[in-house]
């Protein structure tokens, strides 16, 4: 399957739009100021402080940062990226407070103005920085500080802070309940049995509004697989999308709210599983982040679309047939479901289960380099230039493996490489993981598969 | 009081409170501070082994990450270990150590204590003049780092002046110059807490931190 190439273009056409459809907030600039040092001050706890402390100037966190990597530019240097944060700690809640006071200067509107490139435009909050540090300081894990003080202070940008508060109106880019039930029932006339609105099932799937608006197919295949396994699973219109823009515009109650929604869905069924689309950002979203928010433990499992799949097929209850077309591929790992959530060896597990030759580019896994529109940037139209010199170093790389396809498992890393194939006329076929299963599911097999797990999700 | 005595006396007590007050008050300052519960299931397997695993693998990254840091890598890991080599094995140092702990050691012979100490010196005055080109480097460095430099680099010198008598010429004795160089360790010992020279006292915690956190998420760190 490919990309819906008309839904594509008219989704790439209102994300252009949506800057100036934003409504500032108005707020007087010491407030902002005032309200940025506050969440700065109460986000810090004691390991951000050793870390803070801890910071020798040794610059190695640029050198593996993918936009300081490609800009060669200081101040792009991940570190400098928390300087306000520090600042603030340095003056404020330092042993050395009376010190530093002398020589730390306090921050002010202008930096904020001028920090917020560097919080959201050119920090897609990879956390490869926090790999090479030999101190050992989580500098993306303070990002997400960064990001809550612009919220607070009323400086996210345009974009998100659209896309934020859409959310909270109920619905993205348009998209809210009612489209996606179109959808559903549109599924439903060409013959796929969706279950919807069940009140009690063991898993709950959850799809995105870039699903729903442009991967169509990433659905479909989900469904189809979800049937194909003859689990007890339901969507629920009270708790379907998965993006988070509170999490990536830094507006915890936002992030809060847009998973409260997911969790109070799930608790309400019974679910045992919440499957998380293809959609990097929302599994952190919602198995790492919502529960430290909220101050309570998820009753429920949050597992991301790869990580099912790969336990699927391990577990032996997922039996695929052998891909057609391409046989080398290489398989791009979402920042935010590994270095940030540890699914590592399931995709890879269903790309063997589906006969493929994985081809490793020089860094993956872990290591792996972002797309570039991580973390919200894709949305940012400013960074458009920043984003397309990352995707070209992480095209050098899959292209150095000689692989004939590239495998994803992001919506949001699968479109920034569709803009970055576009504007570099670069010919690689992008796949989706969720498709390449959703096509290939072996229904000889089911008999033998689909009766073991029948209403069972241990 | 002669200046050695000085150095010798009061000012190496003072210096010694100053590092270890400093170092205290530091540690104190950082670790009373709140620490955020975590609320989410844990994915990986023991924090504490991921953590102590990490203080060590920190100090060989992987070599995709590596290869454009091998200059800063191994640089420092030249300047640190001449830097030992030349406190903790010149002879006259280890006869420091023994007056106050009541035990020495074996000692390098002094030719090859002072190579140590002579490639030290010059991979210091590499990095210093890297820190002001570089990039990165002359974008994030301030004062301390430029501080930190020169109260890690002044010791080296004096000493290497004292070895060599360097100044008899201007009729300097050697126990000034002696001096001097003991009082330049002694400015070290109390600017040590309060810049980023605090970095080997916090190295263990934070290494440690973040291998348990991102082990948390099932992340080798």
């Amino acid at each position: 399957m490919s990309l819906n190439r008309e839904a594509f273009n008219k989704f790439a056409e209102m994300a252009g739009q949506l800057a100036g459809m934003d409504t500032p907030v108005e707020m007087p600039d010491d407030q902002r100021v005032a309200n940025a040092k506050r969440v700065m001050m109460e986000k810090m706890d004691a390991p951000k402080a050793a870390m803070l402390e801890s910071c020798i100037h040794c610059g190695m966190c640029a050198e593996v940062c993918h936009f300081y990597m490609t800009q060669e530019d200081g101040k792009f240097t991940p570190i400098l990226k928390l300087d306000l944060l520090k600042r603030v700690y340095r003056r404020e809640l330092s042993p050395l407070r009376w010190m530093h006071r002398l020589y730390t200067r306090d921050v002010t509107i202008e930096d904020l103005e001028e920090w917020q490139e560097l919080v959201y435009d050119t920090c897609t909050v990879c956390g490869r920085c926090s790999l090479i540090c030999p101190m050992g300081i989580h500098i993306a894990a303070m990002m997400p500080i960064m990001r809550s003080a612009y919220s607070a202070a009323g400086m996210v940008p345009a974009e998100l802070h659209l896309m934020d508060t859409q959310q909270e109106q109920g619905h993205l880019f348009g998209v809210g309940k009612d489209e996606f039930m179109g959808l559903i029932e549109q599924l439903r006339s060409q013959g796929l049995e969706i279950p919807v609105d069940k009140d009690k099932a063991d898993i709950m799937v959850l799809t995105s509004v870039l699903d729903i608006m442009v991967s169509q197919d990433s659905l479909v295949a989900m469904i189809k697989i979800m049937n194909h396994l003859g689990y007890d699973w339901t969507f629920r219109t009270d708790g379907y999308e998965c993006a988070n823009f509170g999490m990536l515009s830094g507006n915890e109650e936002g992030h809060l709210k847009a998973s409260r929604k997911i969790i109070d869905a799930a608790v309400a069924i019974g679910a045992k599983k919440v499957i998380v689309a293809e959609c990097g950002h929302s599994y952190p979203a919602l198995r790492y982040e919502a529960p430290d928010i909220w101050g309570h433990a998820l009753p429920f499992e949050v597992l991301a679309t790869s990580e099912f799949l790969g336990q699927e097929v391990e577990k032996g209850t997922l039996k695929l047939k052998k891909a057609e077309g391409a046989h080398t591929v290489t398989f791009h790992d979402p920042c935010k479901n590994n270095r940030w959530g540890g699914v590592e060896k399931e995709p890879r597990a269903v790309l063997t289960a589906l006969g493929l030759e994985i081809r490793e580019p020089e860094s993956t896994g872990r290591t792996n380099i972002c797309c570039g529109g991580g973390g919200g940037a894709f949305l940012i139209n400013r960074t458009a230039d920043y984003r397309q010199r990352v995707f070209e170093l992480k095209r050098d790389q899959i292209e150095a493996t000689g692989s004939e396809a590239l495998v994803v498992s992001c919506g949001s890393c699968r479109l920034n490489f569709e803009v970055g194939k576009m504007k570099s006329n670069w010919g690689k076929p992008v796949e989706s993981l969720v498709e390449m299963v959703g096509d290939n599911l072996d229904d000889g097999a089911r008999g033998s598969t689909a009766g073991s797990p029948q209403n069972s999700t241990q | 009081m002669t200046l050695l005595e000085f150095a010798r006396g009061p000012a190496m007590e003072w210096s010694l409170i100053i590092l270890v007050a400093g170092v205290v008050l530091r540690f104190a300052g950082i670790f009373l501070l709140t620490r955020h519960k975590t609320y989410f299931r844990t994915k990986g397997g023991s924090t504490l082994a991921a953590g102590l695993r990490t203080i060590g693998t920190r100090s060989a990254p992987t070599p995709d990450l590596e290869h454009r840091v091998r200059f800063s890598h191994y640089t420092g890991y030249l300047w640190h270990i001449g830097l030992f080599i030349t406190v903790l094995f010149y002879t006259p140092h280890i006869l420091f150590f023994e007056s106050i702990l009541g035990f020495g050691w074996p000692g390098l012979p002094t030719s090859v204590v002072l190579a140590a100490a002579a490639v030290t010196l010059a991979v210091l005055i590499a990095l210093l003049i890297r820190r002001m080109v570089h990039p990165v480097l002359k974008t994030i460095s301030g004062f301390d780092d430029y501080a930190s430099w020169f109260v890690t680099t002044l010791p080296l010198v004096t000493g290497l002046v004292a070895f060599g008598h360097i100044g008899a010429g201007f009729g300097w004795r050697y126990e000034t110059l002696l001096a001097v160089h003991i009082l330049s360790v002694e400015l070290l010992f109390v600017y040590f807490p309060f810049g980023k020279l605090f970095h080997p006292f916090s190295i263990w915690f934070t290494r440690y931190m973040i291998g348990g956190q991102m082990e948390q998420r099932g992340v080798r760190a």
